[in-house]
């Protein structure tokens, strides 16, 4: 369920001033973080690793190399070759829906594994825009995408959608669980605020849209939700934490097995 | 239970009381003569023995029989001298006219009178009458008693944008708010920038933060006392204020003079005609207002019965556009029996309603759905209090209230794809009896003691369970001598209403949740330990206590919870324990040109909850070590009086990262222990001025200024990070200012 962020029409309303500040942090003890995903597709199988780092430095974040990356299922393993610093790669090897897949990182004398099932796909039927009400901030109509799927009522289903504008990928996490949609026709609204004014975030007519829509497994489902408001650094949050995670071993991060479909069309 | 034991305590005081030879006893109201509204807490003092009035202005006092010189007075009354010769008992109604001295309307306490009892064994009470608030300056130049209680030591904002409070370390849900004697479930308008609590339509204010009489149960922290004006029983008048943001009504009057009157008082923010006005179309669409609406009305039955109806209606509208946005309101009802059973015996008997409820609405394209939620409360309440001679006071009662709670409830339609669908309500009793007594023991010491049992009952689900708890209040007082007293207390409360919250600043969809079999009562104990000394003939009274709380079952969000799912929410929850301790200190200034107080706070607040911080302790939201507020009235003629207020304290304990990383190409912050970090301090100074306008007999205005934040200090309402707009390379820390200089005026009259 989503809510109107009514702290943040206050604040507009109240013309509430912002200024960057300096503050004194807890000091960063460097922690693993890994991004593993296997997917449907040859060539969708990737894992990232890297480290966090102090808020005072930049945004550039070196891959750790030297780990050894395995996925295993049913007593078969794959082991992954590096492709970048920090980039680990499997040209061929695509999960199944129903399979349980085991992620295993060891680098520097430390193991994290990981456990992570596909879910059954849920087809994605329709991908279109429609206008919301009012303009961004650049004086185009505000519009959103909408995905269509029709949810089976029979299970459980946790989907996340990743969004692309002329191929720039639009940073908010777009997640749904069937909660409130069991069973039924769901045309999902993909809204995201465009909170820095970037017009490449504003889906504008004569532009591609690409929505890929993954079907996820519940735990990585939570580890997305628990991201989203927890990590996030709004702000909002009275006790913001790091996300729950399917990784054991101390690492940030997840190991996703989900299955991918994507659809493009162009804005009118 | 509870009241086989009664009868046997009650004869045990009856025979106590039998034993007074040659006393008689008398009894009656004490009012304002100008406008015939009852006085609460005014004494009645004959030498040593004295009493005050409870909630509606009847005392009740047992002197030798032989002729007394008594001395009647109330804060803010010219207090009064009667003799009696005292022969049989006798009933003595009691008119104070106002004390319109020049100097004095703006004293906080008059000496000898409305200051802390020295004598009585309650402690950690802070009482206000609206009278004593008038000339402080406050935010947007609306009078509000709840931001001005905040002034005063161990009651704590909860940081400006937000309604709540914190007591002594308690949460936000563990004050008992009271509107004549309902439940306000959600005290703040406009989140949190004013109260529900209208000035115009209060009488007075008690907040106890500690050692509540055993009448009061049901929260952990503190009760405040809301209690609104009856309406002048002896014409009729009209008063009104226009402020930059808000205008007020109040329509007073005699219904059969001297016998019955009614009031009716509303408000309403116009804020939002200005937004209308705005180019932004983001801020031309929106809306935010509130309005609100107090009532009542009483009648005299005759000499021993009284009935007063009283009402409270407000609603808070927050949208992006029509069809966007979030509404929520408290009503309240009550409806009141006085009877005076004899000159010792006086009952009250109230039915009471309150309900709070939001709708949130939300539209997507074609398709609507709108969230609902709504507590709602029918209580049933007696209340006796019994004068059985000059050492004892005697409340006892009982109250059983029927909550219904309807977690939510969701209605769509359009093509989104969302069912309508409504969670089962949940239903429980809240039942408790109680007895208290306060003892004077000698001229030096009293006691008072108490117990109050609370049953509460899980009804209509297929896991009914009651929870009984037995809550003992018990406190001492010693006088040193004429100028100083020491006092303890101990008390013990429990809790089954929880408010479930994780935003910053708490919201009105935060939902309350009752007792279930996972989630047990909330308990608290606190002891508490004072010392009281008037000063310089009572120029000054200082105050100091201190206290340590201990608190079980306090509940948590563990950590990525989903708050927004209908499932139950046991399974989103964590359990702990907390702890609680700190020094107050005040010093009032009571006379003169110049009054007003300082008030420090030293205090510490932790919680331990298993899951949450590697199940360490760590400190609470509102861990505050300092707070200071400084409060000065200057009376500067006839005509004008001037007034500051300062504040300081100690930032939040918030959790901030520690270090950052990426995920999917965005950056993501590592949180390491909880509540490790600070926000900023906050301080600000306001300054206030009020000048009479012309006066007659008939009519009076005034016009105030006030400037909020003089000094424009930017404090944080919250601190978030981000990569920076314009070099995505580099974070950020941000932090959001409310309010830096804000100025307002507004003219209020009467007639």
């Amino acid at each position: 369920m989503k809510n109107i962020n009514y702290i943040a029409l206050l604040l507009l309303l109240l013309n509430s001033c912002e200024k960057a500040i300096d503050l004194k942090l807890p000091d960063n003890t460097p922690k693993y973080v890994i991004e593993a995903v296997l997917t449907n597709e040859a060539g969708g199988c990737r894992v990232a690793i890297s480290q966090t780092k102090a808020f005072t430095g930049d945004n550039t974040f070196t891959g750790v190399s030297g780990a050894t990356v395995t996925i295993s299922s049913n007593g078969s393993a794959q082991t992954l070759t590096p492709t970048g610093t920090g980039i680990y790669q499997h040209s061929t090897f695509k999960g199944a829906p129903g399979n349980t897949y085991q992620l295993t990182v060891q680098v520097d004398g430390k193991t994290f594994t990981a456990s992570s099932a596909m879910p059954q796909p849920v087809a994605f039927d329709s991908l279109y825009v429609k206008k919301g009400e009012g303009n961004n901030k650049d004086g185009s109509p505000l519009q959103y995408a909408f995905a269509g799927y029709n949810d089976p009522g029979s299970v459980k289903n946790f989907y996340r959608f990743v969004q692309y504008v002329n191929n720039k990928k639009e940073k908010t996490v777009f997640i749904a669980d069937d909660e409130f949609t069991n069973g039924n026709s769901v045309n999902n609204r993909l809204s995201f605020s465009n909170d820095n004014d970037d017009p490449a975030r504003n889906i504008k007519s004569g532009e591609q849209l690409t929505v890929e829509m993954l079907c996820l497994d519940p735990v990585v489902y939570q580890y997305w939700y628990s991201l989203k408001n927890g990590a996030g650094g709004d702000g909002n949050n009275a006790a913001p934490s790091n996300p729950d995670t399917n990784l054991s071993g101390g690492a940030l991060g997840y190991f996703s097995a989900h299955f991918i479909q994507r659809k493009t069309i162009l804005v009118l | 239970m509870k009241k086989r034991h009664l009868p046997a305590f009650l004869l045990l005081l009856a025979g106590q009381a039998a034993l007074a030879q040659n006393k008689y006893t008398l009894s009656g109201t004490i009012t304002n003569k100008s406008n015939g509204e009852t006085l609460i807490g005014a004494t009645i003092r004959s030498g040593a023995t004295g009493t005050a009035t409870n909630a509606y202005g009847f005392y009740s006092l047992t002197l030798t029989k032989g002729s007394h010189e008594l001395n009647v007075s109330a804060v803010g009354q010219k207090p009064k001298t009667i003799t009696i010769d005292l022969a049989a008992d006798q009933k003595l109604d009691i008119a104070l006219e106002d004390n319109t001295q020049e100097l004095q309307t703006v004293i906080i306490s008059a000496p000898s009178r409305g200051g802390r009892d020295l004598r009585g064994t309650q402690m950690g009470v802070e009482k206000l009458s609206i009278k004593e608030i008038k000339d402080i300056p406050v935010l947007l130049g609306e009078r509000d008693v709840v931001k001005t209680l905040q002034l005063l030591p161990g009651i704590q904002s909860a940081g400006e944008g937000s309604g709540g409070f914190y007591v002594r370390g308690g949460a936000v849900d563990q004050n008992l708010l009271l509107l004549d004697e309902a439940t306000v479930y959600n005290a703040s308008h406009l989140l949190g920038f004013f109260s529900t609590f209208n000035s115009d339509a209060i009488k007075n204010v008690s907040l106890y933060k500690g050692d509540m009489p055993a009448r009061y149960g049901g929260r952990l922290s503190s009760v405040m006392d809301v209690q609104m004006n009856d309406g002048n029983n002896q014409g009729t008048h009209v008063s009104g204020g226009v402020g930059l943001i808000a205008a007020r009504l109040n329509v007073e009057g005699p219904i059969q003079k001297d016998k019955s009157s009614f009031l009716i008082s509303a408000r309403r923010t116009y804020a939002d005609v200005f937004l209308k006005l705005s180019k932004d179309t983001d801020v031309n669409r929106s809306q935010l207002y509130f309005y609100d609406l107090n009532a009542k009305a009483n009648y005299v039955l005759g000499s021993k019965d009284r009935i007063y109806l009283s009402g409270y209606f407000g609603k808070d509208v927050l949208a992006a556009d029509k069809v966007n946005g979030i509404n929520w309101g408290n009503t309240t009802g009550t409806l009141r029996w006085n009877h005076i059973f004899n000159n010792q015996l006086f009952s009250n008997t109230s039915l009471i309603y309150s309900n709070y409820n939001y709708t949130i609405s939300l539209r997507q394209d074609v398709n609507d759905y709108t969230i609902y939620s709504r507590i709602r409360d029918w209580n049933l309440k007696e209340d006796m209090q019994w004068f059985p001679g000059d050492a004892h006071r005697v409340n006892f009662g009982f109250n059983g209230v029927y909550h219904s709670i309807k977690p939510g409830q969701i209605t769509a339609s359009g093509n989104a794809g969302i069912s309508s669908q409504e969670l089962p309500n949940r239903f429980s009793l809240d039942q408790a009896a109680y007895a208290g007594d306060n003892w004077k023991v000698s001229d030096r010491f009293s006691l008072s003691y108490g117990l109050r049992l609370s049953a509460f009952s899980i009804l209509k689900e297929d896991s009914r369970k009651t929870y009984l708890n037995a809550e003992p209040r018990l406190g001492a007082a010693y006088q040193l001598d004429a100028q100083s007293a020491l006092k303890a207390a101990y008390s013990r409360n429990a809790q089954n209403l929880h408010l479930i919250s994780n935003s910053s600043s708490g919201s009105p969809v935060d939902k309350w949740v009752a007792s279930t079999q996972l989630i047990r009562p909330e308990l608290a104990d606190q002891v508490s330990l004072g010392y009281y000394r008037d000063l310089s003939e009572h120029k000054y009274e200082l105050t100091l206590e201190t206290y340590y709380k201990k608190l079980q079952n306090q509940i948590d969000y563990r950590n990525g919870a989903n708050i927004f799912t209908n499932q139950p929410i046991e399974t989103q929850l964590l359990y702990g324990r907390g702890r609680a301790y700190g020094l107050e200190l005040l010093l009032k200034k009571k006379t003169g040109r110049l009054t007003g107080w300082l008030s420090y706070t030293l205090s510490k607040t932790q919680r331990q909850i298993d899951g949450i911080n590697q199940d360490d302790w760590y400190n609470a939201r509102q861990d505050r070590t300092h707070d200071i507020s400084l409060v000065g009235i200057y009376k500067l003629s006839e005509r004008w009086v001037l007034s500051a207020n300062f504040v300081y304290y100690t930032g939040d304990a918030v959790t901030f990262p520690a270090g950052k990383y990426q995920i999917d190409g965005s950056t993501y912050y590592n949180y390491t222990s909880r509540n490790a970090s600070r926000m900023p301090a906050y301080h600000r100074l306001d300054l206030g001025a009020t000048k009479q306008l012309k006066q007659t007999k008939k009519f009076s205005s005034e016009l105030s200024f006030s400037l909020y934040n003089a000094y424009g200090n930017p404090n944080a309402y919250r601190i978030y990070f981000r990569d920076n707009k314009t070099d995505p390379n580099r974070t950020e820390a941000v932090r959001t200012t409310l309010f830096t200089f804000v100025p307002a005026i507004s003219y209020n009259f009467k007639f």
